[in-house]
């Protein structure tokens, strides 16, 4: 990092960049989601599901994001694992009404937390309960069961219920990745020999 | 130690195929794969689950539509349903398809979940002779009596049968017959059919989203192809037998082909352009389960079978199944390509086939009664099946499944590498052989020696018993007979059954008593003598007589039976009694 760099930063002129990689299976609400962490004049009205992936850019109060939001119709699943050396940070996107298919994100999760890019590497995990406003959804207590969440010893992780259509419980959850990602560089910083 | 096992669990489940997403052991489903099917309802692109319930067969019928885990709707269906399909009737946006029911002689189209159009079967041509009788019937012109006598004629001789009426009329006591002709004579008659079966066909393009027409078996053994739009009937053809399976494939305008499986066992393939079956297969047992898998036809037969035979009816091969089959489905992922037979048998597994090789087992907690394999909800292979309990399981195929091509039980046969039972030689086995070696002579005539005084004594001892007729056995020719004394009881009085039975061919035994010698001491009995009923050949006699004992130092004895012909007075069989001592005294 150039010295000029480190002022701007340290002025908060110009932001830390963080990749995350925005995961979960179709049609549980990942693109709504960055959406709605967008600024209000740059949201997108409609919303179609994903073809591949697309990236999108969001800024908070001392990061700025840039968001792989990756398709999870079955097809394209595969592409998730090629973006994971990018990723310094993960949300993953539940939909708590769609309780047939929990063992299916269950096992996506699963083989996301085995793959070699992310084994040994110690990322925060965001959950995102999603669609908490359906009539028949989960508690996100229930989703963190099902999913077995407690069994993540070597990653920080989070899990919040949210309504990405009117952005409820998406700033808890993002403030939470925030600091995980400030915590994160500090350790860095100290580790680095001086 | 207790990590091993826990690991090698783990093991298993990564490696198996399937997610279980949903087990209800309770959901209450009883269905066969017929009345189940996977439809886009509401056309929002999540496929919900159609089940035409039987409920316990003659009530509670009712058409359920399954969401995710829950129940979305029951509807109540009036009859019991044969038969269930899901099919786009018109090019309507959105494509919502409708839900065919077939229950008797209807098809009850849903639209939206909402009853929508019922279908009726033509009627049956009735017979003339039979609508003349009834007709004078109607005039008061004959009584019940010469009707039935009519009727009868008519069902023993015509080549139309007699109408479901008639039937009744006939099967009737004669003083219900006249109340029956007063209620019934005005109507005209009818004779109708009832659906067995029921398919769909693509009108005439091959997209997923075109307008199909349903294809019915009938149990008057014809098949018809409705319209879907107008429900006319495009098409008859005729069976030689009823149609309980049926398999469609092709599109109607252009070439099609139906396999129809059938009571008698045989199975007939049908095309465009003739009335008539071109292809039979004539099946060593019933069928159970159709399936097509490309230009193939897979059968499950009643006797654990797995058939696969061509188009044109040559058989390819035969697979063996560990228990019988009840029920079979087709697994087609065409996103990978993949298609498999799902057979659900009735030792709780449900086996996938590809061609003959089982790549895949899959245990149930339960018999599995109707299977469906597709896209449900959002997910393109779930496999869902309901159990002979009622249950419902939903399984999940994973992302990540293989499927391989090479049979999963790999290798020579298990018994192979099982040990032969063989004993061991010691060492005094050796010295007997050395032993034998050495003194084979003399061994062999002290062995003869022993063996002729053998056959001497026994003869003896034979010619004894006969000449004293102590045998159970008669060895008559004229009386052969055979008896078997029992003993029941603890005593002092015992019940003391004789089973007596005549083995001739065919000529029964006449003139026989029964007597018992015993120390008069020791037992009473009622009556020591008394005749035997005509013995037919054959049959078993138990005769029962009780025996007293009188003495109480615990001491028993010998009776003896004696079975004599009238007028001579050596016995013809004897049988001795040891009896038991009895232990009555010492419990009083």
């Amino acid at each position: 990092m150039g010295l000029f760099d480190k002022l701007a930063g340290w002025l908060g002129l110009k932001k830390k960049e963080v990749n995350v990689l925005c995961l979960g299976l179709d049609n549980s609400g990942k693109t709504t989601i960055i959406n709605q962490l967008k600024p209000s004049n740059a949201q997108a009205q409609d919303i179609v599901p994903t073809i591949g992936f697309s990236i999108e850019k969001f800024k908070t109060s001392s990061l700025s994001f840039t968001v792989f939001d990756m398709s999870g119709q079955g097809r394209y699943r595969n592409l998730w694992e090629h973006y994971y050396k990018e990723g310094q940070a993960i949300i993953f996107v539940i939909d708590s009404g769609d309780k047939l298919r929990m063992v299916v994100a269950k096992e996506e999760l699963d083989t996301l937390l085995n793959h070699p890019d992310i084994k040994h590497r110690r990322i925060p995990i965001l959950f995102f309960a999603n669609k908490m406003d359906l009539r028949d959804a989960l508690s996100s207590v229930k989703v963190s069961q099902l999913l077995c969440l407690e069994n993540i010893k070597d990653k920080p992780w989070h899990i919040c219920a949210s309504d990405a259509v009117k952005g409820e419980g998406l700033q808890e959850g993002v403030d939470w990745l925030q600091e995980q990602i400030a915590l994160s560089n500090q350790n860095d910083e100290n580790m680095r020999p001086s | 130690m207790s990590s091993v096992p826990m690991e090698m669990k783990e093991n298993t489940v990564a490696s198996s195929k399937w997610l279980d997403a949903h087990y209800d052991p309770v959901a209450n489903l009883y269905t066969f794969t017929s009345c189940i099917a996977l439809a886009d309802l509401h056309g929002d692109g999540e496929n919900k689950l159609v089940v035409g319930d039987l409920g316990t067969g003659a009530c509670n019928m009712k058409l359920k539509v399954y969401r995710g885990t829950g129940l979305l709707s029951e509807n109540t269906l009036l009859d019991l349903p044969t038969g269930l399909v899901s099919f786009l009737m018109d090019k309507h946006e959105p494509r919502t398809p409708a839900i065919a029911v077939a229950s008797g002689p209807f098809i009850y189209i849903y639209k939206n979940l909402r009853p929508y159009f019922k279908f009726t079967l033509p009627p049956l041509e009735v017979n003339a002779l039979e609508q003349d009788v009834w007709s004078q019937a109607k005039e008061d012109m004959i009584d019940p009596m010469t009707l039935k006598e009519m009727l009868e004629g008519i069902r023993d001789k015509a080549d139309i049968p007699l109408s479901v009426r008639s039937l009744r009329f006939l099967m009737l006591e004669p003083q219900d017959m006249e109340e029956f002709v007063n209620l019934h004579k005005q109507q005209p008659i009818r004779r109708q059919t009832v659906i067995t079966c029921i398919g769909t066909l693509k009108k005439n393009m091959a997209d997923e989203d075109a307008i199909s027409c349903l294809v019915i078996g009938a149990e008057s053994r014809d098949i018809y192809i409705l319209d879907p739009e107008a429900f006319t009937i495009l098409c008859k053809m005729s069976l030689p037998s009823i149609p309980t399976m049926m398999d469609v494939t092709g599109q109607f305008d252009v070439e099609f082909r139906i396999t129809v499986a059938c009571r008698s066992g045989n199975i007939y393939i049908l095309r465009r352009d003739s009335p008539q079956p071109k292809y039979c297969i004539e099946l060593s047992s019933h069928p159970v389960g159709l399936v097509r898998m490309g230009k193939n036809v897979v059968v499950g037969c009643a006797q654990e079978t797995l058939q696969c035979y061509t188009q044109k009816g040559k058989k390819l091969w035969t697979t063996y199944l560990p228990a019988p089959v009840t029920t079979m489905a087709m697994m087609d992922l065409p996103t990978r390509g993949f298609q498999a037979v799902l057979v659900g048998l009735a030792n709780c597994e449900v086996h996938v086939y590809r061609d003959k090789n089982l790549v895949s087992t899959i245990k149930t907690p339960d018999v599995v009664t109707s299977i469906c394999f597709g896209r449900y909800g959002r997910e393109d292979g779930t496999l869902i099946m309901t159990t002979k309990g009622g249950g419902l399981i939903v399984k999940i195929l994973k992302r990540t499944a293989v499927f391989e091509e090479k049979d999963s039980v790999p290798g020579p046969p298990l018994a192979q590498s099982i040990r032969l039972n063989v004993p061991k030689k010691t060492k005094l086995y050796v010295d007997q052989t050395m032993r034998e070696r050495e003194n084979a002579i003399a061994m062999h005539r002290a062995f003869q020696m022993d063996l002729s005084r053998m056959r001497l004594a026994a003869a003896r001892a034979y010619v004894k018993a006969l000449e004293s007729s102590q045998t159970p056995m008669s060895a008559s020719l004229s009386e052969p007979l055979k008896m078997n004394a029992v003993v029941q009881g603890l005593g002092p009085s015992f019940k003391l059954t004789l089973n007596i039975q005549n083995t001739a061919a065919c000529r029964p035994v006449m003139n026989l008593a029964i007597s018992f010698l015993y120390d008069e001491a020791l037992y009473s009995m009622r009556t020591a003598f008394f005749k035997i009923p005509l013995l037919v050949p054959g049959l078993n006699y138990p005769i029962d007589t009780f025996v007293e004992c009188l003495t109480d130092k615990g001491i028993s004895d010998v009776i003896k039976v004696f079975v004599l012909r009238e007028g001579k007075s050596a016995p013809l069989l004897t049988a001795h009694i040891n009896m038991p001592v009895s232990e009555g005294l010492a419990l009083n």
